[in-house]
């Protein structure tokens, strides 16, 4: 397969290996991060007006969405604040490399609480908060302070970015789609890794990956300390071809199913809460507690945790019953997991430009005024309009869920030994599709 | 290690200035406030966040609002509609008092913001030396000693839609009382045309004809200003409750019971139907203007004689007479 | 070795292998945006009354006819709130009490949002319904699309020769 190696290019090498860019990118999202959790705190009430809602829930949601990971699978770890705190801490600096300088017991993360269970669990609860969470800029910001606290507090007592390997719904939202990014850090020559017998690589590595083994970039954050500390200048930046991570080789755990379906039920149920005309289930799912919002909770996890894994458990069991080999469904439920992901990637892309295409309006407003105490900074004249969908919008939504209906297909027909294995997935994709499409632009 | 330090810095920089941007600026308006910051909530929500403010005679007040949730208004009680503001969520809206009679203002909410809105009012203290606020003349039902709660219910109405122009003809026939404005006041126009009816130098005239007179007296007494005003006023405060026909209909009340007798003063009823002539036809200005300023004792109706000026009340009685009038079919 | 030299592991691509992308494109192109008649209706006057409420209106879904002239009657029960409908332009805002009225003409087919215009509380961004004039072709070419997208996948994976048995 074609690949683009990014550090053939001197300049492009230089920017990765140097601490600095990436130092002084985590330094400002580490700022704003904590001026997003003040202003959620001090700031206005109404969330239109308050820089934590806007600046979390539209500008930076959709940059992840519609830029990071399509554009740059885990990019955003690789400039995330939320670990910076903790890992000076750990590696006892700043602008350090991994090593035995910092605090911290350093235990390693228990094994029963391996995989992205956790992560899949956390965004489980977004969802269930949501309507709450997005509307309400204190919530917010006690939901950033919490991460952050729990990600320092975690750093003290287990090794690396425990959370972020582990807990961060973020980042197994992020990883999980990463195997279709255009982006992955492999070694150049394999030979050399193992005729270096220091691992230099795989101390220095923040998420307890070594390069050598290192087949999918579910797992890799991006954050180029490998690169910085190879004496053998063995670590390769690929730009590649999108999706390379999925494939009939290639090998998926059982957890990345559900974090898959996770993902879709999410999907689903947000885009009927937030861009569906019932005004009874946004009440419901908004107030937290009460009999309705138990309804709602329930339908929610029904759909995430019955339904569809349920149509998904079927589609594999039927596709595993036209297979020549008799694969374990266990198995296969793993191996099939591969159609989650570009099906997931392209409907939440969808999902964003119908949701926050909308709302850009209000990103401006909240800079010159971002706690909503009436200041204006840009010398703004006029506030926010109402937003509307445009047809361009729609007939994007469209074009982003063919293109995820075709590329699941083509993954599935790929991982498949005939056209007839992959056709119960192929189904599974289209029902799923055609559900969200009937609810953006149905 | 230099550069080590040096990033350590740039990290805590950023992060202080990060906390420092708005914990100084919330700091600073503190401590320089000459402005009294007052959130507008939905009075579940905890209605307005200052409901009592103090002043001075003389001395101006500069009041910055804002809203919190939804939609609400400003005004001062008594205060024309031209000097009322509206507040929306999120923004803010200035204004400067300054008061020359000591004595307790009120402040209330002008735009409907729930079933409770009516709630939302505060009062402003103002202390110092002058004269005390010029107080309102004493209602007519304390003045007269009439019973506003007693039923009433006319028993005769016109048979058709009676007519001023008509009325006009016999205004040189008319007993002098009929066009006294304490008559106009005190009489339902039910009750006038019962005592037109038994005049003797009228008794020539057929029942439509004194319909058409009590018309025409009715629309003597109020001037067509008045009733705009009355129009827009009962809009903007009452129409959510009464509907904006008058038929008692109103969003805020619809869901509620009819009123009968009995479920008098059990709770909250709708409003009366005022395009049925029965009802307003019954009830003289004075029992009217009674029922607005003290209230409904019970059934909702909350009491506006703090609220609203004597003029505006008989503005919006004026109107109300052109509801019953108008019903007439 | 020579630095600048960016790509490292090249295989030389087939073009001819994703020679189907073209007319499936300009499939997908004609799918979208090919000009379909609309059924015809007689064009009528039509009064819709919405009530507003937080955080819904009723009814949240209207259907009507293209060409069909438009009253709507806004009533909103509880607080302030308004009433904008996407590509149209058309707004409207309500006290409680105070029914706002507005006339357009339903000139463009398609399903549209309309939402609440006057801010009203945490779920007001999301106060939403929505009116179909005509059929909803963009639904019915999203189908035609997902279909082609399949057959598409078949293709390309079929173009990989790959043995299917
Ligand atoms: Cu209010
Ligand atoms: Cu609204």
């Amino acid at each position: 397969m074609t690949r683009l190696d990014l550090t053939r290019s001197p300049r492009a090498l230089a920017l990765l290996r140097s601490r600095w860019p990436q130092f002084l990118l985590r330094a400002i999202t580490l700022a704003g991060f904590i001026f997003t959790i003040l202003a959620g705190l001090m700031g206005s009430v109404v969330g239109s007006h308050n820089f934590a809602i806007i600046f979390v829930w539209i500008a930076w949601w959709t940059a992840l969405k519609l830029a990071f990971i399509p554009f740059g699978g885990r990019s955003w770890c690789s400039i995330c604040p939320i670990p910076m705190p903790g890992e000076w801490l750990q590696n006892g600096g700043i602008l350090q490399p991994r090593g035995s300088m910092g605090i911290g017991l350093g235990k390693r993360w228990p094994k029963v609480l391996r995989g992205t269970w956790i992560q899949a669990g956390g965004f489980l609860l977004i969802g269930l908060f949501g309507a709450l969470t997005l509307t309400s800029a204190k919530i917010t910001a006690i939901v950033l302070l919490f991460i952050l606290v729990l990600a320092l507090a975690l750093s003290l007592v287990f090794e690396r970015r425990s959370f972020c390997n582990y807990l961060c719904p973020i980042g197994g939202f992020s990883g999980l789609y990463a195997q279709a990014g255009p982006v992955e850090l492999r070694v150049k020559d394999t030979d050399i890794c193992a005729a270096h017998i220091e691992k230099t690589c795989y101390t220095a590595c923040p998420w307890g990956q070594y390069p050598l083994a290192l087949k999918s970039s579910a797992n890799c954050g991006l954050c180029m300390e490998c690169l910085r500390v190879c004496p053998s200048e063995n670590i390769a930046v690929n730009l590649r071809p999108w999706g390379s991570d999925l494939g009939p080789k290639t090998k998926h755990r059982i957890d990345e199913a559900f974090l898959g379906l996770v993902m879709l039920a999410s999907a689903l149920v947000d885009s009927a809460i937030f861009l569906g005309p019932w005004g009874q289930l946004k009440s419901a799912a908004y107030n937290i507690g009460s009999p309705d919002w138990f309804l709602f909770a329930g339908a929610f996890l029904i759909t995430a945790l019955g339904i569809l894994p349920g149509l998904y458990v079927g589609a594999t069991w039927a596709a595993n019953r036209f297979g020549s080999t008799n694969a374990s469904l266990r198995k296969s439920l793993a191996h099939y997991s591969q159609v989650l992901v570009p099906l997931g990637l392209m409907v939440w892309i969808a999902f964003t430009i119908s949701f926050a295409f909308v709302k850009f309006g209000y990103v401006l407003p909240v800079v010159t005024d971002p706690l909503g105490w009436g200041w204006n900074l840009l010398g703004l004249t006029k506030s926010a309009g109402v937003g509307e969908t445009t047809s361009f919008s729609l007939v994007l939504q469209v074009a982003m869920l063919t293109v995820g209906l075709f590329w699941s297909s083509r993954v599935a027909l790929r991982i498949s030994e005939t056209i007839r294995q992959a056709a119960p997935l192929i189904a599974f994709s289209s029902l799923f599709t055609m559900a969200m499409l009937w609810l953006l632009v149905g | 290690m230099k550069k080590e330090r040096i990033a350590r810095w740039i990290v805590i920089i950023l992060v202080l200035t990060a906390i420092g941007v708005p914990l100084g600026s919330w700091w600073l308006s503190r401590a320089q406030g000459t402005q009294i910051e007052i959130h507008a909530r939905m009075p579940e929500n905890g209605g307005w966040s200052i409901d009592t403010i103090q002043a001075k005679v003389g001395q101006p007040i500069h009041l910055r609002l804002t809203s919190d949730d939804v939609v609400h208004g400003f005004a001062l009680g008594k205060s024309d509609m031209e000097s009322w503001l509206s507040i929306f969520p999120g923004e803010y809206v200035e204004t400067t008092l300054v008061f020359e009679h000591p004595g307790k203002y009120i402040f209330y909410c002008t735009r409907w913001c729930g079933l409770n809105h009516w709630r939302m009012h505060g009062e402003i203290i103002v202390t110092g030396e002058g004269d005390p606020i010029p107080g309102d003349s004493l209602p007519l039902f304390l003045q007269y000693n009439i019973d506003i709660d007693a039923p009433h219910y006319a028993e005769n109405i016109p048979s058709s839609p009676p007519s001023v122009e008509r009325g006009s003809r016999f205004s040189d026939r008319l007993p002098n009382y009929a066009i006294d404005k304490q008559t106009y006041f005190l009489t339902s126009p039910e009750g006038l045309w019962l005592k037109l009816r038994s005049e003797p130098s009228l008794s020539d005239l057929s029942d439509m004809d004194i319909w058409d007179i009590v018309r025409w007296i009715w629309d003597r007494q109020n001037s067509s200003n008045s009733q705009s005003l009355g129009f827009k006023l009962f809009m903007a405060l009452a129409s959510a409750a009464h509907g904006e026909s008058g038929r008692g209909d109103g969003v805020m009340a619809r869901g509620l019971p009819v009123m009968d007798h009995s479920n008098m003063g059990s709770g909250l009823v709708r409003p009366p139907d005022f395009t049925d002539p029965h009802v307003l036809l019954s009830a003289s200005p004075a029992i009217l203007e009674g029922k607005i300023i003290r209230g409904g004792m019970g059934t909702g109706m909350p009491s506006w004689g703090s609220i609203l000026s004597r003029d505006q009340i008989h503005s919006i009685i004026d109107y109300l007479y052109t509801i019953a009038w108008e019903s007439i079919k | 070795m020579p630095m600048e030299s960016l790509p490292y592991k090249t295989t030389p691509t087939n073009w001819k292998r994703w020679a189907w992308v073209i007319p499936y494109a300009g499939l997908a192109l004609l799918i979208l945006f090919i000009p379909l008649p609309l059924p015809f209706h007689a064009p009528q006057d039509r009064l819709l009354r919405i009530e507003a409420s937080s955080f819904q209106f009723t009814p949240g879904e209207i259907q009507i006819n293209p060409g069909d002239r438009v009253t709507i009657e806004l009533v909103s029960t509880d607080v302030v709130h308004g009433f904008s409908l996407d590509a149209y332009g058309f707004e409207l805002k309500a006290d409680p009490g105070q029914t706002a009225t507005g006339t357009f003409i339903a000139d463009q087919a398609g399903v549209f949002r309309f939402r609440c215009s006057v801010a009203c509380g945490n779920l007001h961004p999301f106060m939403i319904g929505k009116l179909q004039i005509g059929p909803n072709l963009l639904f019915f070419r999203g189908i035609a699309l997902g279909l082609l997208a399949i057959s598409a996948a078949l293709i390309s994976v079929r173009n990989v020769s790959r043995g299917t048995t």
